[in-house]
């Protein structure tokens, strides 16, 4: 039979409740809280709990991660559970974030459950599969039952099906499916037009993503006292790529030195990026990343300072969630040298 | 405008004495029809074959299919471009339905040509592998584009379409076993309780980004890159009138059989009369740049805002350039307060995580989703392979590749193949027959 392995927190792991929330992680053999009746269903035998405080998960996540991580190195799983963790936001961040590493580090499937409400489904939904669940505790039955649905066709080797068919968050994957009853996009498009055109219900096949728009930033008052920072997402490097920025779909980035720098010579840098032909921004890479013109400014007074560091990732096929993360990343250190204002280069 | 469409459905095919279509038997004398098909001096080598639903045969490279029809009136079944320019759309065609011609070529392939399977797994991914087919593998003295990717293949899709006339002349004098019949009156002249429902337009984005000619859609024989949008009659469409061109990977492609059968049209004349007004068609394109993609967005939404349009379908023929029309045009007929359904496939990689379309927008709030382009197919050797299987990994077809660290050649030696949707022949089928659709994971 296959083996299971299921993370819970102290609460449901019968330890205690707040109180309790700082207890550092935990293995037992037994079946515990949940545990009994994911084991009546699933088709695995459940090995091992492994219980942790949510508190403790929460402010030494690193510690408990490795703990964790260290428990479950000579544990023979085939897959690994967490939760239901309902709405209780610090326990569902906590089953994403141990169902992430465990999969990253064992390389086995993780099936989770929680609330929409809880913060942990936008964390972690395109990692794993987060079944839909309840808000509150009573829910655990019908939860547990999902989570059990997804897990056994995982381990009997049958393909999952979809967001909608199978209750988990959509992880931002589109596949193409054949319809059961082979209905074609003919009579689909007259159904919704018909639908549409009569102000009544209908359900489009392509979702638009709503989109995340920023507002544009009030104009800065007074250029020549501003500090300038140059960013681009045209994939400017150091031609070792010191930082491997990958060419498409990047997930990380990179700042360079040009304080004492007058122009970015080609051979010395050049782009890296997949999505457009490099020929131009090799041999003179301050076509993207225009170091030279910016210096020329800042000597002339134009602007006040131009920040010693040029950031850089590329930008094709790069998931928002990324963009958005990295983004993150680089505003500190803009923020420490009180940068006024960006140039964001695209390609 | 009336248009009458005479079916004789096709159960079986054979080769033997005289072309002849008796009991549902449609016999073709092989020697006659190459002599025919080599009357054009470019055709080099030719072959004909059947390829029925259940035989063990693979075709690739694949590069048109086509509806044999008969004119009664003499006229061609596909005016400007088989024979002389006549107005399309009305009067009697006769249809061996359940059939088509295909044209394969003998060795060489390009980015718009792609494989038909069938029968086994990849038979489904085609609306060919479901039909009974006169396969005609040829080829030609083409030695300009011999080894480019991008192919006119314009002696052999003609082959095909004048293969496809000559056949369909056999049903002249015989009595069709249904008629469809096709009647669209003046727009302005309905009777009152069809003008009391909500009017509709298709509107059809026909391949047209090739600047060279050649290569894209024509329009009674006209490159469809040279026009801007304009009304059609939809019976036009479906008497021949638009023929299809040879860019674009295969699986977004219509072929001349989609546009003579288009599905979205038929959907829209059964509901005509019943839940619609259907007005007809503009004809519209997928041209570039920026500009002509503006223009004909333009031009669309004048043309149903006068033409009183309350809703609007848009099905396009690609993906990727063409994406930036197709949601242009939408948003567009939205915003002249036309509401709009949207037929499309989508590219979302082979992993399902690409942004579906180049460019989104949310007024696109309704959409019928075809499949994924990029969608990974593995299938096992066949038995027979009609054409040269090698043109998928050889020859830059869109969803094939010649090396792959991880996954190897696309035709492998024994004959088994790995490819992505893209080069399924017409396989995303947005013209309105696609099963299929995209669901979230």
């Amino acid at each position: 039979m296959k083996k299971a392995i299921l993370y819970i927190n102290q609460f449901f792991g019968q330890i205690g409740g707040e109180d309790k929330a700082g207890i550092e992680p935990e293995i037992h053999e037994e079946h515990i809280g949940p545990a009994l009746q994911f084991a009546k269903t699933l088709h695995a035998e459940i090995t091992h709990t492994v219980i942790c405080g949510d508190n403790y998960m929460g402010t030494n996540t690193d510690a408990a991660v490795e703990t964790i991580l260290g428990m479950l190195k000579d544990k023979e799983f085939d897959i690994f559970l967490a939760g239901p963790a309902f709405q209780a936001g610090r326990y569902g961040v906590a089953c994403g974030t141990i169902c992430k590493a465990v999969k990253e580090e064992f390389h086995v499937p993780v099936v989770t459950s929680m609330n929409e409400e809880n913060p942990g489904v936008d964390m972690f939904k395109k990692e794993m599969y987060i079944l839909q669940g309840g808000n509150i505790a009573s829910k655990m039955r019908k939860d547990v039952t999902a989570m059990v649905n997804v897990a056994n066709k995982i381990l009997d080797g049958l393909p999952v099906g979809s967001a909608s068919e199978d209750g988990y968050f959509p992880r931002g994957i589109r596949h193409m499916v054949w319809l059961k009853d082979k209905k074609p996009a003919s009579e689909r498009m007259v159904d919704m037009l018909v639908k549409k055109l009569n102000g009544l219900p209908f359900e489009t096949e392509l979702p638009i993503p709503k989109l995340d728009r920023v507002p544009i930033a009030p104009a800065v008052k007074d250029l020549t006292k501003a500090k300038i920072a140059l960013l681009n997402t045209g994939g400017i490097v150091p031609v070792d790529n010191p930082d491997r920025i990958q060419s498409a779909s990047a997930t990380r980035w990179g700042r360079y030195d040009i304080a004492d720098t007058t122009a970015l010579k080609g051979g010395e840098y050049k782009t890296i990026h997949a999505g457009f032909d490099p020929a131009a921004a090799d041999a003179d890479p301050n076509v993207i990343t225009p170091v030279d013109a910016l210096k020329v400014l800042e000597k002339e007074g134009f602007f006040g300072r131009l920040h010693p560091y040029f950031y850089t990732t590329v930008g094709t096929g790069t998931t928002e969630a990324e963009a958005r993360r990295m983004a993150r990343e680089i505003v500190p250190y803009l923020e420490e040298d009180q940068v006024d204002a960006c140039i964001m280069v695209s390609t | 405008m009336r248009l009458e469409i005479g079916n004789f459905y096709v159960k079986d095919i054979v080769f033997g004495e005289s072309l002849s279509f008796k009991n549902g038997i449609l016999t073709v004398n092989k020697e006659k029809a190459l002599d025919f098909i080599r009357e054009d001096r470019r055709i080099t080598e030719a072959e004909l074959y059947i390829a029925k639903p259940g035989d063990r045969i693979r075709i690739c490279p694949v590069k048109e299919a086509i509806e044999p029809r008969a004119r009664l009136d003499g006229r061609s079944i596909f005016p400007g471009y088989t024979g002389d320019l006549a107005k399309a759309g009305s009067g009697v065609t006769y249809a061996l339905k359940n059939c088509s011609v295909l044209v394969a070529g003998r060795h060489w392939g390009g980015f718009q040509d792609g494989v038909i399977d069938m029968s086994g797994e990849g038979q489904k991914y085609t609306y060919f592998g479901g039909l009974n087919n006169i396969v005609l593998v040829a080829d030609t003295n083409e030695e300009f584009e011999r080894y480019e990717q991008q192919k006119k293949n314009d002696a052999l899709r003609r082959a095909g379409h004048r293969l496809a006339e000559w056949i369909g002349s056999c049903l002249r004098g015989l009595t069709p076993e249904e008629t469809e019949i096709y009647e669209l009156e003046s727009i302005i002249r309905r009777d009152p309780e069809t003008e009391k429902l909500p009017s509709v337009v298709y509107v059809m984005q026909p391949q047209s980004q090739m600047e060279e000619m050649g290569y894209n859609d024509l329009v009674y024989g006209w490159d469809t890159n040279h026009m801007v949008p304009t009304v059609m009659h939809p019976n036009e469409i479906l008497d021949g009138a638009i023929v299809s061109g040879s860019f674009m990977p295969v699986s977004s492609k219509w072929s001349t059989y989609d546009m003579q059968n288009c599905p979205n049209i038929k959907a829209l004349y059964r509901e005509h009369g019943k839940t619609i007004n259907f007005l007809g068609v503009i004809t519209s394109n997928l041209n570039v740049a920026l500009e002509q993609k503006e223009r004909a967005a333009i031009f669309v939404a004048q043309i149903a805002t006068l033409l009183g349009a309350d809703g609007a379908v848009v099905a396009e023929e690609g993906y990727g350039n063409p994406d930036a029309d197709f949601v242009g045009c939408i948003v567009a007929l939205e915003d002249a307060g036309i509401k709009t359904v949207g037929i499309t496939n989508e590219c979302t990689g082979r992993d399902g995580q690409s942004q579906p379309l180049v460019t989104l927008d949310e007024k696109c709030d309704a959409i019928v989703s075809c499949g994924n382009v990029s969608e990974m197919i593995e299938l096992p050797p066949m038995e027979t392979v009609l054409g040269e299987l090698e043109a998928l990994a050889r020859d830059g077809l869109s969803g094939g590749w010649a090396h792959d660290e991880v996954l190897g050649p696309s035709v492998r030696e024994d004959g088994s193949i790995i490819m992505e949707n893209n080069s399924m022949f017409c396989g995303d089928q947005v013209c309105g027959w696609s099963p299929k659709t995209m669901k979230e994971f």
